[in-house]
């Protein structure tokens, strides 16, 4: 017996420690590096396009344009005329990041450098970014499409059941919008291709980073003009998927038409900013929804108008657009459901297929509103639900055929593990619970063969069993689980089954991990193989042993007392060639129904899974933070083939869904991608989570293979709508548009609180030219500076022939500063030179590290009490050093950044970093990097987060680190060498703008001095970050010598990234000298220096309130004893 | 301008080459084979290339290569050490795709060499120390509950 087993992945030795190889891993084929180069503009004709100079570059093996590739070529994806795609850009460019030209060469930086050297001419076209944009009158069309609607790829209406009925039943009715945006899978593994053509036989090699190999055989064979023969996958370790990799993307094709006009394989590895730029995310939904009951509850009809962003070209967005819709007529059982649904080109990146498959995102209008009715009718949410659950064996609205459902128990034990009805009736301020629920297929009929599988088993003459399948497995567990079908069927240790999966010569016709079909595609497969093996061994060892009662167990066939091993069988059979015992078989399955474009309702899988997920959060009121505390994610699998995985699944599943729910989200400037790296990307942290509460319900379902259902989509479609039912327990807010960031939180709590905020900026002359300026940007300055202002700059990111580069490493401060004299920059713990190095137009060609310099690297106290921090001392060593002395700034450090950091980045480093705006860092041309005619893309893009609300002028940026806010408040001195000598700065005169200082090209930071006085005061630090180790959105120092009577002398209050530098209240510390304040009187005081220096941009007036929160928070903390320093 | 660069690895002394802005991820994986060294990002921010320097973890994709002093180990240097360790992973679903997992080891190793908080307070204090290695299969729970089991078992 293996089925139900715990059993470990089958490779968990070699993937524990890293040694499986990953496409990028692999050495052999010696092969090229191949690079990419995108297009800048959203819509754009290509006017010219010359690959000359390219071609001529040193390393340069081949260069890729559109006139490689038939004038007509383009991806088949979903086939017909919705294929719209061109595997290089021809005649026009519609989505910043479009591939326009590829080129293989020697070193990924000469391929890099090559792709510089193209040279492209456009003329840009008005751009639809957004749907709103796409379907507004007098919009530019991307495509012709046949729906007759402009930017309109594909229109589906329809009416399911008795609408009419439903809306005659109707007593409650709720109505809204609702919003999932694009979010990005994020693979650890970035997307890569190693690609190698053998001219002689006319044969392509592709280890592939995929879930389906299938598909990348298809497009890449049509695409290349070969057979599907002549195309041939190997197998190769995947590191996720989620939907990401079970469809062609790009890269495949590249770098096999590379790989061919070179004549040498080639390797082709996204970039993470390609990952999140380029790549396709889930695809947005803006669902207008309403929701109608009866007075019992019962939920009668919905009537949806659903927009999906399709992005720049058909993906697979008209199929995930019809599994979203299908959401309304799957899970319920209303009396009618009317939706209209329309899939909207935009010249943004495509959309492609995300785990979940658009029900995530109208799950959460579903869901939510089942809560608000819950909330209208007095009942509670888990009996709503309860009473509208649907049957199991019957046929719902959208024709699906529901085998097995226990929902009902799901939602129990939600009730149950989060001991709901007690914990709902405690009623903690701040604390709330949601549920919510979903239903997802195994496998879906979307293809022609989709209801089909093959697969082999082989025998060996040793006993061992290999299992043979064409699939891949990103990390599923999907191989261990067919060994474990396939030692079930034989009666052989699953250790004794090996697995080979993806091979285009051995394994057999398999459409791949996607749908969440896996399970029931293939372990029905293997299962039938196996058996069918079986039947023959046992058919052998019934001559052998003469008997008519074989059982196959530990490797044997067994007939009472008698036993032969399977490997002498092997032996025995005529069939067997080579010692091997091989078996290939077909399952088909009976019973789905394909959905097609002409027909409304289908039973598309075989199998329905089912899960109820509960959560408690806790809001902070003052920051707008959410922090879920406890989460139990139930689930119906039917039965788990091993439990171990299917956990893993839910668990990561529900992460995933409670990331999009709170922080992730594809952030977009004129088209272009703001947060195209993890810092930008709030993702949980393992730091952010509770621990994740999966139960598996337990049952079997006579559909499925030994009894399992799918799960691997199904984790990630409740987590949205549960976390902000529970938000909305908590605080009574009620988002809808996802993420459920504290900016939108706390701006509708001070709606409920009826704050309002009064600026007065007409009595500030000072700012006046400022409020000119911004009135300007939206009404022209903007489109003038970004279209004609940028182009008098330098241009963004590494440019021109590498330069002669040297890295000194100096021993002393005055070879440091010798070194600088002559050009340079230093270097401290290195964590940010390479990084910038990739952006930076003009990088120095001298780099020198002050990190072995004796001198720089102490951290004493004096005799005076006082003490001294050398510049290189690592921000991990101060933390350490002052968690006696200053456990305030200890505590402050072990926020920054991630433990491997803080080993590394120094003190000065941290001082002096540059601005962490994500224009400035990832390829704006803004006005900082490109030049005083380039705009700041701050002012009208997305500033909610990382902007100044005070005080900014021509660049929004904040100083990032938080040690100069909390060192600030100690009244810290800085010791900086330079040519002319050594002087003191104090730290409140060190920054003279965002990220910039005082310091001259050859001034080094030698120490920072904390004197005794002010480690004797006490001391809090107060941050809002989007996630653990984020840079701050709001930030708080405060220190104070308190008297034996409680009163506050020496007071220090210092915002962080809330002005262009670490803002200092002085009014307010004035007025609170000689006080004992309490917490509520010193956010007065904060309130009205923010209200008198605030002048923030329309999206950051929110933290205003959350930094006037994080005093509040800070003072009560200084009030207690957690602040006293010793 | 390419140089010899010295660097003692996984117990051996060996010559690199690098230029002043090669990092220390792409010498061990280009140069040394060290391909447990995973890059995911290239810009110190998900942990997948966490090595140790003189048992310090560090991302190893950020750090210049001739700025490493002290010895470095990785996912393939760690040897019986992390026997019990990886087995906790396996049984406790830490890894998935496994893409990540190299970088989760080692640091998890450095994590185990110091004493863990008891109790309560050692969940959370193992999941702040892991902050800095994404993962985005498993929802963190096994990596969590792996690295605390042999914590317990130490003890």
């Amino acid at each position: 017996m293996s089925i139900g087993d715990r059993l470990r992945p089958i490779d968990w030795r070699e993937r524990s420690r890293g040694t499986v190889a990953y496409t990028a891993d692999l050495a052999a084929p010696a092969h090229l590096h191949a690079a990419v180069l995108r297009s800048p503009q959203p819509y754009a004709r290509i006017l010219d396009l010359d690959v000359s100079r390219a071609e001529r570059m040193p390393g340069v093996r081949a260069v890729l344009t559109h006139r490689d590739f038939p004038p007509d070529a383009l991806y088949v994806h979903r086939g017909g005329p919705l294929s719209d795609r061109p595997p290089l850009a021809r005649d026009v460019v519609r989505n910043v990041g479009q591939e326009v030209a590829a080129v293989a060469a020697d070193t990924r930086e000469q391929a890099e450098a090559a792709c510089r050297a193209i040279r492209v001419r456009y003329r840009p076209l008005r751009a639809p970014l957004t749907i709103a944009e796409a379907l507004a009158p007098g919009a530019r069309a991307l495509h012709e499409r046949t729906t007759g609607e402009r930017n309109v790829a594909v229109r589906w209406a329809a009416d399911w059941g008795d609408v009419a009925a439903g809306r005659a039943a109707a007593v409650y009715t709720v109505e809204g919008s609702f919003v999932y945006p694009s979010v990005s899978h994020a693979v650890m593994e970035p997307n890569t291709t190693l690609a190698a053509w053998d001219a002689d036989r006319e044969v392509l090699e592709l280890w592939t980073s995929t879930q389906a190999p299938w598909f990348i055989v298809k497009e890449v064979a049509h695409l290349l003009g070969l057979s599907r023969e002549q195309v041939i996958c190997r197998e190769v370790a995947v590191g996720g998927g989620f939907g990401a990799k079970s469809k062609i993307s790009e890269h495949e094709v590249l770098a096999a038409a590379l790989a061919r006009k070179a004549g040498i394989p080639v390797l082709l590895a996204l970039t993470r900013e390609e990952e999140f730029a380029a790549n396709k995310p889930r695809h947005r939904f803006e669902t207008h929804l309403s929701t109608s009951v009866d007075a019992d509850g019962r939920i009668r009809l919905f009537e949806a108008d659903i927009r999906v962003d399709n992005g720049a070209y058909n993906h697979m967005g008209s199929s995930v657009m019809r599994v979203g819709v299908i959401t309304l007529g799957s899970m319920y059982r209303p009396d009618g459901v009317r939706f209209d649904a329309r899939l909207v080109d935009t010249a943004t990146q495509a959309g492609g297929q995300f785990r979940g498959y658009g029900t995530p995102q109208v799950s959460l209008a579903v869901e939510s509103q089942v809560d608000e009715l819950a909330e209208r009718l007095g009942i509670d949410p888990i009996e709503l639900r309860l009473r509208n659950l649907g049957d199991e064996w019957t046929t719902t609205l959208c024709g699906y055929e529901v085998t097995t459902n226990r929902l009902g128990a799901c939602l129990e034990e939600v009730r149950t593990g989060l001991d709901w009805d007690r914990r709902r009736a405690e009623r903690v301020p701040g604390r709330g619970l949601g549920v919510a629920v979903g239903m997802h297929g195994s496998g879906a009929y979307a293809y022609d063969f989709a209801n089909r599988s093959d697969a082999a088993i082989d025998v060996y003459e040793d006993g061992r069993v290999r299992v043979r399948f064409g699939g891949a497995d990103a990390g599923t567990g999907q191989r261990t689980i067919l060994a474990q079908v396939a030692a079930h069927e034989l009666g052989v240790d699953p250790a004794d089954v090996d697995v080979l999966s993806m091979d285009g010569e051995q394994t057999p016709f398999e459409l791949g991990a996607w749908s969440s079909r896996g399970t029931h595609m293939t372990g029905s497969s293997v299962g039938q193989a196996a058996r069918e093996v079986a039947a023959t061994l046992k058919d052998l060892a019934r001559e052998k042993l003469g008997s008519r009662e074989v059982v196959l167990t530990g490797g044997h066939a067994v007939a009472g007392e008698d036993s032969v091993p399977l490997g002498d069988l092997v032996r025995l059979s005529p069939d067997s060639r080579d010692g091997v015992l091989s078996h290939e078989t077909s399952y088909v399955l009976e019973g789905t129904e394909m959905l097609t474009p002409d027909r409304d309702t289908a039973n598309l899988s075989p199998t329905y899974a089912f899960a109820a997920h509960g959560a408690e959060v806790e809001v902070d009121r003052r920051t707008g933070k959410v922090r879920v505390r406890d989460y139990v994610a139930a689930h119906d699998v039917g039965r788990a083939i091993n439990p171990t995985l299917v956990e893993g699944q839910i668990t990561g599943g529900a992460v995933m869904g409670i990331g999009a729910a709170l922080g992730e989200e594809t952030v977009r400037e004129g088209g272009r991608v703001v947060n195209s790296a993890y810092v930008n990307y709030a993702m949980p942290r393992a730091a952010d989570l509770p621990r994740i509460r999966p139960v598996i319900v337990g049952g079997s379902d006579p559909n499925g293979p030994y009894g399992a259902k799918s799960v691997g989509e199904m984790s990630i479609i409740p987590p949205g709508a549960a976390i902000v039912n529970a938000i909305h327990d908590a605080v009574g807010v009620r988002i809808r548009v996802l993420p459920a960031t504290p900016d939108k939180i706390l701006t509708a709590l001070a709606e409920q609180e009826g704050r309002v905020r009064y600026f007065g900026i007409w009595r500030r002359p000072d700012r006046w030219w400022v409020a000119l300026v911004r009135w300007a940007y939206p009404r022209g300055l903007h489109f003038v500076l970004h279209r004609w202002g940028t182009r008098f700059g330098p241009g963004v990111g590494a440019q021109g022939p590498e330069t002669t580069e040297e890295l000194l490493v100096a021993e002393s401060v005055g070879d440091a500063v010798g070194a600088l004299a002559e050009g340079g920059a230093v270097v401290g713990g290195g964590t940010d030179v390479l990084t910038e190095a990739r952006l930076h137009p003009h990088r120095p060609s001298r780099l020198v590290s002050v990190a072995e310099v004796t001198e720089l690297r102490s951290l004493w106290r004096r005799d005076d009490g006082a003490v001294e921090i050398g510049a290189a001392v690592t921000l991990a060593e101060l933390a350490a050093g002052l968690a006696d002395t200053a456990p305030a700034i200890a505590a402050a450090v072990q926020t920054i950044a991630s433990p491997q950091i803080r080993n590394a980045a120094t003190v000065g480093g941290n001082l002096v970093q540059a601005k962490r705006c994500w224009f400035f860092r990832n390829g704006f041309p803004c006005y900082k990097r490109n030049g005083a005619t380039s705009p700041c893309y701050a002012l009208l893009g997305d500033h909610r987060f990382q902007h100044a609300a005070v005080g900014a002028h021509r660049c929004q940026a904040v100083t990032p680190s938080d040690l100069a806010t909390v060192l600030s408040a100690y009244d810290a001195e800085v010791v900086v060498a330079g040519p002319a000598g050594t002087r003191t700065v104090a730290l409140a005169d060190f920054y003279t703008g965002p990220g910039e200082t005082v310091l001259g090209p050859a001034d080094v930071v030698v120490r920072l001095v904390l004197p005794a006085a002010a480690l004797r005061r006490r001391g809090v630090f107060e941050k809002l970050a989007l996630y653990t180790g984020d840079f701050s959105t709001a930030s708080v120092a405060l220190t104070a010598a308190v008297d034996d009577r409680g009163a506050w002398t020496d007071v220090r209050l210092v915002l962080g990234a809330i002005a262009p530098t670490p803002w200092r209240l002085s009014t307010v510390e004035r007025a609170l000298a000689g006080t004992t304040p309490s917490a509520a009187e010193l956010r007065r005081l904060v309130d009205a220096e923010l209200d008198r220096h605030g002048h923030p941009l329309p999206g950051n007036v929110w933290k205003l309130d959350a930094v006037a929160g994080l005093a509040e928070t800070a003072a009560e903390r200084l009030l207690t004893t957690e602040g006293v320093l010793r | 301008m390419p140089e010899p660069t010295a660097l003692r690895v996984n117990g051996a002394e060996t010559t690199v080459t690098t230029e002043p802005r090669t990092s220390l991820a792409r010498v061990l994986r280009d140069q040394l084979r060290l391909t447990s060294v995973k890059l995911a990002c290239e810009r110190g921010e998900c942990g997948a290339c966490t090595v140790l320097v003189d048992g310090v973890p560090r991302m190893s994709c950020i750090t210049p290569a001739r700025l490493v002093r002290g010895e470095v180990v990785t996912a393939e240097g760690l040897g019986e050490e992390t026997e019990q360790l990886r087995g906790a992973f396996a049984d406790h679903g830490a890894f998935q795709c496994g893409f990540c997992t190299s970088g989760q080891l080692v640091h998890a190793a450095a994590i185990l060499r110091e004493p863990l908080p008891a109790g309560e307070d050692r969940e959370a204090y193992v999941r702040q120390r892991l902050a800095g290695n994404l993962c985005r299969c498993t929802g963190y729970n096994g990596l969590v509950d792996a690295v605390c089991a042999v914590a317990e078992r130490r003890r």
